[in-house]
């Protein structure tokens, strides 16, 4: 595990890919972006992040179809569902699909970083960062995939 | 019915034991006629023996040399005769007898066969009665309400009209394809009379065209034809034709019977109407029962996405402090908060607009200095738009829905097609036009008036919103007098035009 964990944000709302990315870097991670799920299979192929967030309705190809495909991949990072859909039946479908946890929109922030602090250090991550006021820059560099409406 | 008949069975009865029939309980007329054959046959007989007894006796020598008068031939003879006379009587009386219970049992035998017949239409009348109240779907309640009449009357076509607007189309045709699409005029021929004074017609022999203007001559005219209104709560639906096979011409009794069945017909014919009009509320609700929830899902979707981001936005500055990102997070909030009273206000107007569906103020408003100022507005944010307008143009109606409807389809035109984009303002036909054109793909001319539903959402369904703009857009238009519509814009795109309602100031003025 790396000091600092790469963790891939999919999500297609640029407000809220900025806000997890702030909030994220703060907690001593990394973060990389995609805003579409095709976008999200080929970086997490080519960068092996250590974590992936991610959004259900994703445009090109959404959240199940990501699943589905590292479901069927096998050795793939831990995935996180964060989600405005909350019906039991998504819950236990992302579950089916290898999701370790089912994050509802609107989400309180601390329980979304906690609980991507709790599956890094069940990883093996030993996380060394204090919160606190961050240098991290508040821009979408890096992020790939559609332009954000 | 029952006691007449009883009465006449005893009558029967009664006769038959007079002349000896006592064996049948109900004497059959062929008994009657073998029993008056051997009346006849022996009365013959007899007659014979006592002509020839008389002749005998003539010669007999005992007889005429005898001292007994009694023996006499004269005696002998006169016996003979009253024998005989006694004989024919009886004979006669039962003769008598023996035709009255003939005609009676004739009688019987008429009234029987007229009562099977009856009985026969009655049970056919009640089977096609049965028949056409089995179904409700109209095409079939019209087949089989044609297919029991002509049965009922052993007809060799027909057909149903059924009354449109002031004409009779066929709507279902047997035996005969010519009769099939037809329309005649209510008032022409033989079936537009009957729906006009719902009489019913026998029509015995071929129709004659003065009696009947308009009638359509046809080659295969039939040589008799009933024709009946159909009549259900006093409207008349349309009219029931049946067409007899060469050579047979129907009776008032047939026609009597096809108007019974009519009465019947004509109720499945409205309570079809009924069902028909019943399924497609019922489906009309259940779609707008599936757009509800279809609406509430996409609703609390879109609802949480700004939602989500005002609350994790207020979080994280709580969180990490205030500084250094306090002005991107109160951005965020501020913006995601704009959107969502956007989407409120949205609901809000569409909700008013189907409820009241008129604009609270009706004033003169210059259009071509809205779009002026719409166009600087929008140029502020970058997205240009080229005003092509006269100096002055003026609709009456709602300043703030003018405005909004421009603003509306300004936005679209940026958001889903290409610039250039244009607004053109215009009077056309002595109406205000307003044209925005982009450059854009366009829209497919199948999805031209699916944009302006509720809840359609043009482009990908990750654009944000509720689908609802372009249908408050057109709610604004017509609740302000005018209409909208979407066309190909000159050299591609889209061109949305709408048309309101010019205010003449001079003429006002003058007036």
């Amino acid at each position: 595990m790396r000091s600092r964990p790469q963790v891939l944000i999919v999500e297609d709302e640029p407000d809220v890919l900025l806000i997890l990315r702030l909030n994220l870097e703060a907690a001593g991670m990394d973060t990389s972006l995609a805003a579409d799920g095709v976008t999200a299979l080929r970086r997490i192929e080519r960068e092996r992040p250590d974590l992936v967030v991610l959004d259900l309705m994703l445009p090109v190809l959404d959240g199940w179809s990501v699943l589905a495909e590292l479901c069927s991949r096998g050795d793939v990072p831990p995935v996180i569902v964060c989600s405005a859909k909350r019906a039991p039946r998504d819950v236990a479908r992302a579950e089916e699909l290898g999701a370790v946890a089912f994050v509802t929109k609107p989400f309180d922030v601390s329980v979304l970083v906690g609980t991507i602090t709790d599956v890094l250090v069940g990883s093996g991550w030993h996380p060394e960062v204090e919160l606190g006021p961050t240098p991290v820059p508040l821009d979408l560099e890096g992020l790939e995939g559609l332009e954000p409406a | 019915m029952s006691y007449e008949s009883s009465e006449g069975n005893e009558r029967i009865r009664r006769e038959a034991r007079v002349v000896g029939l006592r064996t049948f309980s109900t004497p059959s007329l062929e008994a009657v006629e073998r029993r008056r054959m051997q009346l006849w046959v022996l009365s013959a007989l007899l007659l014979i023996s006592v002509a020839v007894a008389v002749a005998l006796l003539s010669l007999w020598p005992v007889a005429q040399r005898s001292n007994n008068w009694l023996l006499s031939p004269r005696v002998l003879r006169l016996s003979i005769v009253c024998l005989a006379v006694a004989f024919s009587a009886y004979a006669i009386e039962k003769e008598m007898h023996l035709g009255k219970l003939a005609r009676m049992l004739m009688d019987e035998r008429v009234l029987t066969a007229a009562l099977t017949n009856r009985l026969r239409e009655v049970s056919l009348l009640l089977e096609a009665g049965k028949a056409i109240n089995a179904v409700l779907e109209a095409s079939l309640v019209l087949d089989t309400i044609l297919r029991s009449a002509v049965e009922l009357l052993g007809g060799t076509s027909g057909s149903v009209m059924l009354i449109d607007g002031d004409e009779l189309v066929t709507a279902c045709a047997q035996g005969n394809a010519s009769a099939e699409g037809r329309r005649i005029k209510l008032g022409q021929g033989i079936a537009g009379r009957v729906a006009v004074t719902r009489e019913a017609l026998l029509i015995d022999g071929r129709a004659d065209p003065e009696e009947f203007p308009g009638l359509v001559e046809r080659a295969d005219s039939p040589d008799s034809a009933l024709s009946v209104p159909l009549v259900s709560r006093d409207q008349v639906l349309g009219v029931l034709n049946v067409n007899a096979v060469p050579g047979r011409v129907f009776t008032e009794y047939e026609l009597r019977a096809l108007n019974l069945f009519a009465e019947q017909a004509a109720v499945a014919v409205m309570n079809s109407r009924l069902f028909e009009a019943e399924r497609a509320h019922v489906s009309e609700l259940l779609e707008l029962d599936r757009m509800k929830s279809d609406f509430v899902a996409l609703v609390s979707h879109e609802l949480r996405t700004p939602i989500t981001s005002i609350i994790a936005a207020a979080a994280t500055q709580r969180r990490l402090g205030i500084e250094p990102h306090q002005e991107e997070m109160a951005q965020i909030i501020e913006r995601q908060a704009s959107r969502l009273h956007a989407m409120v206000e949205d609901l809000l107007s569409q909700a008013r607009l189907e409820n009241e569906g008129s604009l609270p103020s009706a004033q003169p408003v210059d259009v071509a200095a809205l779009a002026r100022l719409s166009a600087r507005d929008f140029a502020v944010s970058g997205r240009i738009v080229e005003v092509d307008g006269p100096e002055r143009l003026v609709t009456l109606g709602d300043p703030e829905a003018v405005r909004r409807v421009i603003d509306n389809l300004v936005e679209n035109a940026h958001k889903y097609g290409a610039p250039p984009i244009r607004l053109e303002i215009e009077e056309v036909d002595h109406q205000v036009r307003i044209s925005v054109l982009d450059a854009g793909p366009g829209i497919p001319e199948a999805d031209r008036e699916r944009v302006f539903e509720r809840f359609h959402r043009l482009g990908h369904s990750r654009d944000p919103g509720l689908g609802l703009g372009l249908s408050i857009v057109r709610g604004l238009v017509r609740a302000s007098g005018g209409e909208i519509r979407l066309e190909e814009a000159p050299g591609g795109g889209t061109a949305v035009r709408v048309m309101l309602p010019i205010y003449d100031e001079d003429r006002e003025a003058i007036g």
